[in-house]
């Protein structure tokens, strides 16, 4: 067996004082609450508040995921919501595409329009709770608006909002796809992460490492990847729209992928606290100590959750969940035991909510905070991936900067490797996982767990009534605020495009509509898959 | 035909799923062996997979599947059949539930290999049952 860090640093046996020689408490720990944050940002840890227990909803239509998002509250899930697109919506095209028909609430949520956020969110609250939305970038500007609609709708100060319904360029170089270019996806995250900031909104963006992670990086380069994005994208925000840091540093939220290397997991999130507010004081002069204080989220890893034997997986759920908890984080989100199989049946959901509250509730987590600081080997492994992380992103720095690094392809290639290493490694007995490589059993004596899925007719009607409900809208109205969304759209990058998707977002336009427009006005198809023609006399 | 000496397999993702990870590692573990590998990657649908099968003169065809969109393979299969491309294997990888795996099988589906399937079953089985063509 490999007793190596996952980034392939050697393990010894034991550690002792000379292994964190040099470390000087104050200048590299500090209490929790105090500079530079590798123990948290709260003296009394999880005493006033346990980080956000909650799951993943989204399949089928609107109407469906509306009961599992009910059915989660009923299961004690009340701190904040979290509902993932579906992978028409993630292009985004609309369902009724001849192609989105064939997929339309696989995987997700088909949220093409405000009428499906607000059949989302029938009888579900928009404040009290964290509203999360995930999904690819293309359409964070679009999902900004529907928040802004519906609070207007119903009455709401956009300020009692909070969640994060938007999400970083480059997921669509780590498997979380869109159909459009960076420059685009750059241009609508910028537009959506100003508009939020210039408007005090609070609502995140989603910067993360977790998608980079569970495509098969390691904890080192995860690390770098997240620091060099962060770096680059507020950067962009500070120096191209003018932003003060001290705004921009409430923005970005980090979704830490958390797997089965229990140690290197904890080190991970621990220096990556370290390193945001050394980048926020150093680099970008902050000024205010909240701006030290990146904002991070732990996904237990879906990778990990093998198809083989899935009630192991709970046993691995909880043991992430435990790390995750001890590393300090503000909101966990559970893979399922059911997560090689299908979308979470409600049993997978339930028993990962629940796994949240054994942890929370029965294990004592949340009495201390940072139990393991003072540890010689969590220490050293702290510097360690630290060191490791450095290296990486010194490289990407030299190259030019995030968005250079992967115009030239060296992210994906590192990715890429270490995928093929993790593999590897698995294949050779290197690393063992059990039901795998390990105490390996027949498939037919395996248990056979429930699993929800999509009926094969499921996308077609989910179409047919998109392209019913279609046909009722006001189309005056929705030509006239795509017609200037289209105006708008052929200005300066710069121009921001929020207020008119918003009002084009009001009047019921649709996602595949307000990106082909967007897309037309600046030299694209107007359809990312080239099948269908623009339906607007532009 | 022209003349060839080894197997030709075209791998690919379809429809909308993005998860290409599984893919490009099949890819790589199929050149190892000393396979000819076509890879076509995300977004291709049935009738782009066809043509290129078509043109690459393939021997089998990979799908990867991690998005519940198994419609879409069933539709290749009668794609296929409609082309007279019979003798071309089709064998499947991913997260696909047992239940939508036996589906898959009984449509015309050769194989499925499910996550964490070794290299050499990979391998031994499209050595066993493909055919060469005359060298």
């Amino acid at each position: 067996m490999k007793r190596e860090t996952d980034y392939g640093h050697p393990i010894k046996t034991f550690y002792h004082p000379k292994d964190i020689e040099g470390l000087d408490y104050n200048r590299d720990l500090g209490d929790p609450g105090s500079y530079p944050y590798t123990r948290g940002y709260y003296p009394d840890g999880y005493r006033k508040r346990v980080w956000t227990q909650r799951m993943t909803a989204g399949l089928g239509s609107s109407k469906q995921t509306n009961e599992v998002l009910r059915r989660y509250r009923e299961m004690g899930q009340r701190g904040g919501m979290l509902v993932i697109c579906d992978r028409t919506n993630a292009m985004p095209i609309d369902p009724d595409h001849p192609i989105g028909r064939r997929e339309a609430g696989v995987l997700g949520w088909p949220g093409a329009s405000l009428y499906e956020f607000e059949q989302l969110m029938d009888d579900i609250p928009l404040t009290g709770q964290s509203i999360t939305l995930l999904g690819s970038c293309a359409m964070s500007s679009i999902r900004l608006a529907y928040i802004v609609a519906l609070a207007e709708k119903r009455g709401i100060h956009l300020k009692d909002v909070h969640g994060s319904v938007t999400e970083y360029p480059f997921c669509t170089t780590f498997g979380q796809t869109d159909a459009q270019p960076l420059d685009l996806d750059l241009k609508l995250w910028l537009d959506s992460s100003e508009y939020i900031v210039r408007n005090k909104i609070r609502m995140r963006s989603g910067i993360l490492s977790q998608h980079f992670q569970e495509s098969g990086g390691n904890n080192a380069q995860a690390l770098a990847v997240e620091m060099a994005m962060l770096k680059e994208l507020c950067g962009l925000l500070v120096h191209e729209r003018g932003l003060d840091f001290d705004d921009v540093a409430l923005l970005p939220y980090e979704l830490v992928s958390v797997g089965s290397r229990f140690f290197e997991d904890i080190a991970k999130i621990r220096a990556l606290r370290r390193m945001w507010a050394k980048m926020a004081r150093e680099t970008f002069k902050a000024k205010k100590e909240k701006s030290c204080q990146l904002l991070i989220s732990v996904h237990t890893s879906g990778r990990t959750m093998t198809y083989q034997q899935p009630l192991n997986n709970i046993a691995r759920c909880a043991i992430q969940t435990l790390a995750g908890a001890i590393a300090g984080c503000t909101a966990i989100d559970n893979a399922c035991l059911d997560n090689a199989h299908a979308e979470p049946s409600p049993l997978a959901a339930r028993m990962s909510l629940n796994t949240q509250h054994i942890v929370a509730d029965e294990t004592g987590v949340t009495d201390v905070a940072d139990p393991l600081a003072g540890s010689y080997f969590v220490e050293y492994l702290t510097n360690k991936v630290e060191e490791e992380a450095y290296k990486i992103w010194n490289k990407i720095e030299e190259i030019g900067g995030m968005i250079a690094a992967v115009e030239k392809g060296f992210v994906q290639k590192m990715l890429k490797e270490s995928a093929q290493e993790k593999h590897r490694e698995v294949e050779s007995g290197e690393r063992l996982v059990v039901g795998v490589n390990e105490l390996v059993i027949p498939p037919e004596e395996d248990f056979q767990i429930p699993i929800q899925e999509l009926k094969t007719g499921d996308s077609e009607e989910i179409a047919r009534r998109m392209e019913e409900w279609k046909k009722t809208r006001n189309m005056p109205l929705i030509n006239q605020k795509i017609a200037q969304l289209y105006v708008d759209a052929k200005k300066e990058d710069t121009y921001n495009l929020m207020p008119s998707i918003i009002e084009a977002v009001k009047a019921y336009a649709t996602a595949g509509e307000i990106i082909g427009v967007i897309r037309k006005a600046r030299g694209l198809s107007y359809d990312p898959l080239q099948a269908i023609d623009c339906p607007f006399d532009l | 035909m022209g003349k060839r000496k080894g197997i030709k397999v075209l791998v690919s993702v379809i429809g909308l799923d993005g998860h290409s990870t599984g893919a490009e590692i099949v890819s790589r573990m199929l050149m190892d062996a000393g396979m000819e590998v076509v890879y076509l990657g995300i977004y291709q649908t049935p009738e782009m997979i066809v043509q290129a099968a078509i043109q690459e003169d393939v021997d089998v065809i990979g799908i990867s599947s991690h998005a519940s969109n198994y419609g879409q393979i069933v539709d290749l299969l009668g794609l296929l059949k409609k082309n007279h491309l019979n003798d071309i294997h089709v064998i499947c990888g991913g997260t696909i539930p047992n239940q939508q795996a036996q589906e898959l099988k009984k449509k015309g589906v050769s194989e499925i290999f499910l996550p964490q399937s070794t290299s050499t079953s990979i391998v031994n089985y499209i050595e066993s049952n493909v055919k060469r063509p005359d060298v």
